[in-house]
């Protein structure tokens, strides 16, 4: 089977993963906005097409920093409207996973790491729905038999 | 006396986990039809999802309790004892890559489904031997998640594998990595819907094939006023080359005048009164984007 085996561990935690992840990209990336000129959200976002993809990008490299409250409006609208393209990724000349930065950017936004350690409350909405788990379950009653939900949940 | 060979008996089952995620339980007879297939091609699958396995990602704004959901996972997958896990949702696939994996010591390999199919293809061709309901299907592609998987080249490859088929190309690709994605995006949804029917349409198309169970979900709803369009994903096309029975109970229930006449009084005893009426009716009564 074409499987690929999975790299060890490289943080205890998710939270040091995010922040060691952050912090290396960041220091890798130049703030080009090859990223925000790939992206195919930025033209449902009037603010963010009519800003410099430099700012844009800067404000998301601002955030992989730790420094989320000092990031653009347009920066933040940017990396909230994120649907995981990964065109930006492709886009990047330093061959940066720029997605993978925009969604540890959007995680640090939605205060993955606490208001103390960024400084302040959340810039982004958190994407939770309350009734996720709940929904999944009553779908599951609804569609798989009560072996299979036994089984398989 | 000439003494003939044995024929070379089939090697073990490979043994995996088949992690499906969350949001499929929306279409049970998907995991369904692709364990079974996942059977057909000599894997012994062990299906596993729901919030019992999740990735983590419901709840990315604090790591805390993401990183614990996932280090469960993690544990549970270890636990089991399986060389791989084959993946179904490309978020879950993706987790498992970003975050699961780099903060948890993994025992085993991933692969998405599409890839151990796409391996096994010579296996899985043979079994394809009956026509489906569709003469020309155009499949709906994202940008997202074929960087990791090349699911845009996979999946249509599979499909052509099914007799009389015609799979055309067509430069149409949504943003995201999935339909869902664009749901929380205002006016992004209902675009990549109007461009995939234009692309229908410019392909002749009789059949939009989803790939993702949140696409699914999405989509179904563009047969309501489309007599000529049906709404399949992969995985039923397939099962019906193969002559696997199924329902698509969702998508039935969602485009029916009432959905809750169309549950009928035994399963929404079974999901429970408040529970649907809370959780899911909501849902299926939602307006099509488009």
């Amino acid at each position: 089977m074409s499987a690929a085996r999975l790299p060890p561990p490289r943080a205890p935690d998710l939270a040091a993963l995010i922040r060691a992840e952050s912090a290396r990209l960041a220091a890798a990336c130049t703030a080009c906005g090859a990223c925000v000129g790939a992206c195919p959200m930025v033209p449902t976002l009037p603010a963010v097409a009519a800003a410099a993809p430099e700012t844009v990008a800067a404000g998301m490299r601002a955030v992989l920093r730790g420094e989320a409250q000092a990031a653009p409006a347009g920066s933040v609208a940017w990396i909230g409207a994120c649907t995981r393209s990964g065109l930006c990724t492709a886009a990047c000349p330093e061959r940066l996973d720029a997605a993978y930065m925009m969604r540890l950017a959007g995680m640090r936004l939605r205060g993955a790491l606490g208001a103390g350690e960024e400084g302040g409350p959340p810039r982004l909405p958190a994407r939770e729905d309350p009734g996720w788990s709940a929904r999944v379950k009553a779908f599951a009653r609804l569609t798989l038999t009560e072996e299979e939900q036994a089984r398989w949940l | 006396m000439a003494v003939t060979p044995p024929p070379p008996a089939d090697p073990a089952p490979e043994r995996v986990v088949f992690w499906f995620g969350c949001n499929i339980a929306r279409h049970g007879e998907i995991v369904r039809l692709a364990t079974r297939m996942l059977e057909a091609v000599g894997i012994e699958p062990a299906p596993a999802g729901g919030p019992s396995y999740c990735c983590g990602s419901p709840k990315e704004a604090n790591a805390r309790i993401a990183g614990g959901m996932a280090r469960r996972t993690m544990e549970a997958f270890n636990a089991m004892g399986r060389d791989t896990v084959v993946t179904w949702c490309p978020s879950c696939h993706m987790n498992m890559d970003d975050f699961m994996a780099p903060a948890t010591e993994a025992a085993f390999a991933t692969a998405h489904i599409s890839e151990v199919l796409h391996a096994r293809r010579d296996r899985l061709a043979p079994l394809l031997r009956h026509r489906v309901a569709a003469r020309r299907a155009l499949p709906h592609l994202h940008h997202g998640f074929n960087g990791r998987v090349p699911v845009n080249a996979l999946v249509p490859d599979l499909l052509r594998l099914i007799p009389g088929l015609e799979v055309p190309d067509h430069p149409c690709r949504a943003p995201g990595h999935m339909c869902s994605a664009l749901a929380g995006v205002p006016g992004a949804l209902a675009a990549a819907q109007r461009a995939l029917l234009a692309a229908a349409e410019e392909t002749g198309a009789d059949a939009l094939v989803t790939i993702f169970h949140s696409c699914h979900r999405e989509t179904v709803s563009l047969e309501r006023g489309r007599p000529g369009l049906r709404v399949v994903n992969w995985i039923h096309l397939l099962a019906e080359s193969m002559g696997l029975a199924y329902r698509d109970d969702y998508k039935a229930w969602r485009n029916a005048p009432d959905p809750r006449e169309a549950v009928g009084p035994d399963r929404l005893a079974a999901a429970g009164e408040t529970a649907f009426e809370r959780l899911v009716e909501p849902e299926l009564r939602r307006p099509p984007p488009v």
